[in-house]
């Protein structure tokens, strides 16, 4: 018995942070079930959480991916907006006055639009990895212009009335699951896939945890860095893309409270904003766990401001409690070295 | 002083930067060179310049703040919720800019203690207070809007120091606000280059370990950093209310990438340990006259954040290149030594 536990818990529950993370994931569930039980505990909410958990989870692992090399990409949100307004314009474009648009011109579009969330992201990756400027101040004045090029480019407007075919993705189903949902499982799988089976997804998370032993074994850490803001780009872009079919719409300044969503669910997935630890579960289960807290404050009628309290105090309580176990793990360490 | 060195300063650039602007815009229009215009471009500088002050003295010390806005407003908000609600009145604005600096200096506490006692990294510790104090203002203080501010800070509004009305065109006015912020600027550069906490907040920037072995309290400097920055801000949100003769919750909220931009292009390094008031001056003067102006030149006004993103990409690059020449002179310098 004893040896069988022992084999669940160097699998799954290895990670400790992970471990937690289903614990909360549980805890909020149960609560605002009990709390709200006809209005949270609800098929239509869950189906509704369903199509909102992806875009937050997906721009959460492009942060993510950022942070386990040690820095940080602001700019998600204006490239996901650029590649929706990309995509979104030329639809709008072709489509002329008739409703619909072949499926041909539908994947030009999305590919034109993730071509310029890549170039984006290459503009992000030559100025941090090649120009060594800090990843915050980068990805924030990148982000400030894609984002007023956007807005010039637009005059602030948002591109609507998007075909119907390109809807159905956000809104439909894929064997009785939402598409989105589908969607994110599958990005998931890759990245995980991606960050933890091969070189160049070991070489991240070298990176993160020692650059300057990453500079001195040659592996290549430019390159690495490099690579990290072009995938980044391509999540938001993808993520772009999916809110603008979900809402049929896309606008420059769409989406702005979202990177402070995407560090709380990245932080509290207990990914380490220093770099070199981080996992995809831990980020795909905060993502849940905020998206509850989110639905169920809507079903108890709180403004939107207070879950943004919620969202700030989440934030700098995780990131609190962890300087406190860490504290006391070192300490204890100590205190047993010291002993024996 | 070596002319060749004051030069390559970063001053010297941006004034360079302002005066071909002034002409150029100039040679566009010439309503730019009026008393009333320049006047106008002061006025619309003051509460800029004072979050400013505060932000330089943060990225001084090898930090950045980005809840500075939202303390801002919460302050000048939250003093005139709190006079209207007491009914105070008083003649002058003594009162009203107290209790602003007070709230600011408290919300300033709460991040000094996020980042100070707990060892928060500063951007994920102050996006968190931010989404806090923003929370907590617009559920629990208010979200109206409010348009008789007590009489004393309406009154504010309109004390000019002096009026000049030229023989022809608009009347100039220049606003009483200039002596004390002229005053206060003058104080933070003494207080930055004359006092112990000046000093240790350049040491701060310049290595945390080597301060650390100085003998400067690094938690206690970083406290009083962040209390600096809460104070000064609350000082600049009652001053903007007073200007705008009206306080709304929902302004200055995603001001704060304008005032770093100021900052950053005015020399003040990213990274920590460097950088000046009179840089930052300027910094804040070519921001506000590119937000002012731009429609001057004949360029819409839509592309404003474009323009200040650009500006701000061109101004960390160009640290950033300078930074590694000189690493690389240092190496090559010190491989010349080996030589010999």
């Amino acid at each position: 018995m004893n040896e069988r536990f022992k084999k669940i818990n160097s699998g799954l529950l290895a990670d400790r942070k992970v471990t937690q993370l289903m614990a909360i994931t549980a805890a909020t569930f149960i609560i605002f079930s009990v709390i709200s039980r006809d209005i949270f505990f609800s098929s239509a909410n869950f189906t509704s959480m369903a199509y909102q958990i992806p875009e937050i989870a997906i721009l959460s692992i492009a942060v993510m991916l950022s942070m386990l090399t040690g820095g940080i990409d602001l700019s998600i949100v204006s490239v996901s907006n650029a590649a929706a307004l990309v995509a979104a314009w030329i639809m709008t474009n072709k489509m002329g006055d008739s409703d619909t648009l072949s499926t041909s011109w539908i994947l030009i579009a999305c590919i034109a639009g993730i071509l310029v969330g890549l170039a984006a992201g290459a503009v992000n990756s030559i100025i941090i990895a090649r120009l060594d400027v800090t990843p915050i101040l980068a990805t924030l004045a990148t982000g400030t212009l894609f984002n007023g090029i956007a807005i010039g480019l637009t005059d602030g407007v948002s591109i609507s009335g998007l075909p119907e075919q390109f809807m159905r993705v956000g809104n439909g189903t894929l064997l009785g699951i939402p598409t989105p949902f589908v969607l994110m499982v599958a990005i998931a799988l890759v990245v995980g896939l991606f960050i933890n089976r091969t070189t160049l997804g070991l070489k991240v998370f070298l990176v993160g945890t020692n650059r300057q032993a990453a500079q001195y074994s040659v592996m290549g850490d430019r390159r690495v860095i490099a690579w990290i803001y072009l995938i980044s780009a391509l999540l938001s872009s993808l993520a772009g893309l999916i809110i603008a079919s979900r809402t049929s719409a896309a606008s420059p300044d769409f989406g702005s409270s979202y990177i402070l969503l995407a560090i709380v669910v990245v932080v509290l997935g207990g990914v380490n904003p220093n770099g070199g630890f981080g996992t995809i579960t831990g980020v795909i289960l905060a993502t849940a766990v905020l998206q509850m807290v989110s639905s169920g404050f809507n079903a108890l009628r709180f403004s939107q401001f207070f879950y943004l309290a919620a969202q700030g105090a989440v934030l700098v309580f995780v990131m609190i409690l962890n300087v406190v176990l860490e504290r006391r793990r070192v300490s204890r360490s100590i205190s047993r070295s010291l002993r024996s | 002083m070596d002319f060749k060195k004051l030069l390559l300063r970063n001053e010297t650039a941006l004034i360079v930067a302002i005066v071909l602007l002034s002409v150029i815009i100039g040679a566009k229009s010439p309503e730019f060179f009026t008393l009333a215009n320049l006047f106008d471009i002061l006025r619309s500088s003051f509460v800029q310049l004072l979050f400013a002050l505060g932000v330089l003295v943060v990225i001084i010390s090898g930090g950045i703040d980005v809840s500075f806005p939202v303390v801002g407003i919460f302050s000048g908000y939250s003093a005139v919720v709190l006079m209207k609600h007491f009914e105070w009145n008083p003649g002058n604005i003594l009162l009203p800019i107290a209790i602003a600096i007070g709230i600011g200096i408290a919300l300033g506490a709460l991040n000094s203690i996020a980042i100070a006692s707990f060892g928060i990294p500063t951007l994920i510790a102050t996006l968190g207070t931010s989404g806090i104090f923003r929370g907590v203002m617009l559920t629990f203080i208010g979200s109206s809007f409010i348009s008789d501010i007590p009489l004393a800070l309406d009154k504010f509004a309109t004390a000019d120091l002096l009026k000049i009305q030229p023989l022809e065109g608009t009347l100039a006015r220049l606003h009483v606000l200039i002596i004390p912020i002229v005053l206060i600027t003058i104080l933070v550069s003494l207080m930055l280059n004359r006092t112990m906490f000046g000093r240790s907040v350049y040491a701060l920037g310049g290595g945390v370990e080597a301060t650390r072995r100085l003998g400067i309290s690094i938690k206690r400097t970083q406290a009083k950093v962040y209390m600096f920055v809460g104070g000064i801000s609350g000082l600049a949100g009652i001053l903007y209310v007073s200007l705008q003769r009206k306080a709304n919750p929902y302004d200055l909220y995603g001001s704060e990438l304008d005032i770093i931009a100021a900052v950053v292009l005015g020399g003040a390094s990213i990274m920590g340990g460097y950088g000046t008031v009179f840089g930052t001056v300027l910094g804040v003067l070519l921001i506000s006259l590119i937000k002012g102006n731009l429609i001057l030149l004949g360029v819409s006004g839509s592309w404003q954040r474009a323009a200040i993103g650009a500006l701000l990409l061109i101004g960390i690059t160009v640290q950033a290149i300078n930074e590694s020449r000189k690493a690389k002179s240092r190496r090559v310098s010190t491989r010349d030594e080996v030589a010999q």
